[in-house]
């Protein structure tokens, strides 16, 4: 039964982790699109080094989160 | 994880700062010179010589062409990497305490001392990134800190706002153009000073680290804190990691503040945290004194430290840092590549 309940407390852990996982992925996936779209609608480059640093655009520099 | 020291500075570090690619390391400390190292041996690149008082601060531009650092003289300095020649001099009239270039390296902050008579300020230079080009006088704009002064600043993505970390344990977000102040937040203990504000690689989010022993990683957008760090002793300085989600925080007491003979006493050691669980992971020790600066190398492969006892540690991460995952964040990863 304790090892039950032992069992128990880790699976809470566990999922709590996983919704904090899938909130800070989710929190992402929408904060990039913002400004993925506010870059477009401003007329900037997605990358502000591009030009400055003249990357062909490989995906070289895309931040992995 | 073996760290190199680098022995350049005879004082404490107060700040520390990888350029863009994370192969050179900039330093400064209260001996007034400005040291450069090779990041992946520590060998010394070069240092900078003219500031007049201790250096508080220092930044690199993004195409590593020239530095900029601010100093107890009033003075921000603009140098020449491959030279070292200085290139242009602002006097103030206050101390400089933080310097930060812009994503494109356009722009460089300053945030000002406050003192009898002068209040706290962060102001904004315009910046030609040549080596060659005549930089300009001209302060494009001032932003006075009449609540309680700024200690640190920063730009976030796209340029769009200044945030500041202040002396009261607040923050707050400046429209980047007109300096209009659109929103301050009492994401720390009150009064307690914040001592670090660094960025996420792409500036949407931020780190701050607070004497109230705790790290916060903020919203740029609309200073939601998204994540609190909980350390035991009072915080210098906190720094996001690229490619693993950790937070590495410093801090530590000096001797002479330490009322009590804790058997870890002082607590000289680099904390890291998971960013995402808050949980803390692993500690790693070697400094005699506070740790005044973390800075993670931006191409995710180590980190240094600078301390109190005038030392830079240098490390690079092993396998078993990189190793380090979560259950929840094994799964994650194969249902996203299953997807796929």
């Amino acid at each position: 039964e304790d090892a039950d309940r032992g069992a128990s407390a880790d699976l809470a852990v566990v999922e709590h982790r996983r919704r904090l996982l899938q909130e800070w992925l989710s929190w992402r996936v929408s904060i990039e699109e913002e400004v993925k779209e506010e870059r477009e609608a401003r007329g900037l480059p997605l990358d502000p080094l591009a030009e400055i640093l003249n990357i062909a655009d490989e995906g070289e520099d895309q931040v992995i989160e | 994880m073996r760290p190199i020291l680098l022995q350049g500075h005879e004082r404490a570090l107060t700040q520390i700062r990888y350029n863009r690619d994370g192969d050179i390391i900039f330093s400064t400390a209260k001996d007034q010179h400005i040291c450069a190292w090779f990041a992946h041996n520590g060998e010394r690149l070069g240092t900078y010589h003219g500031h007049q008082g201790a250096l508080w601060t220092v930044d690199v531009d993004p195409t590593s062409t020239i530095i900029a650092s601010g100093a107890a003289d009033n003075t921000v300095r603009l140098w020449d990497i491959k030279s070292g020649k200085c290139l242009k001099v602002w006097n103030f009239d206050t101390a400089v305490k933080r310097v930060e270039f812009n994503e494109d390296g356009s722009r460089l902050l300053a945030v000002t001392e406050k003192r009898m008579g002068f209040l706290g300020t962060i102001v904004v230079l315009a910046i030609t990134l040549d080596a060659e080009a005549e930089q300009s006088d001209e302060r494009v704009m001032t932003i006075s800190c009449e609540e309680s002064k700024a200690t640190v600043a920063g730009w976030s993505y796209m340029s769009k706002y200044i945030i500041a970390g202040h002396e009261d344990g607040s923050v707050s977000q400046y429209d980047a153009k007109t300096g209009e102040a659109l929103d301050n937040v009492q994401v720390h203990e009150l009064d307690m000073l914040i001592t670090d504000l660094q960025w996420s690689q792409d500036r949407t989010y931020f780190i701050t680290a607070c004497k109230d022993k705790t790290a916060k990683l903020i919203n740029a957008r609309n200073l939601e804190v998204l994540k609190t760090y909980v350390a035991d002793t009072p915080l210098n300085s906190a720094s996001i990691t690229p490619k693993k989600d950790f937070v590495i925080l410093g801090g530590g007491q000096a001797a002479m503040d330490v009322t009590t003979t804790a058997a870890r006493q002082g607590k000289f050691e680099a904390r890291f945290y998971h960013k995402i669980f808050e949980e803390e992971i692993g500690r790693v020790r070697g400094h005699f004194g506070p740790l005044n600066t973390v800075a993670a190398n931006p191409n995710g492969k180590g980190y240094a430290s600078g301390g109190e006892d005038g030392y830079v540690r240098v490390h690079q991460f092993d396998k078993a840092y990189f190793d380090f995952t979560y259950e929840v964040e094994r799964q994650a990863r194969q249902q996203q590549q299953t997807a796929i």
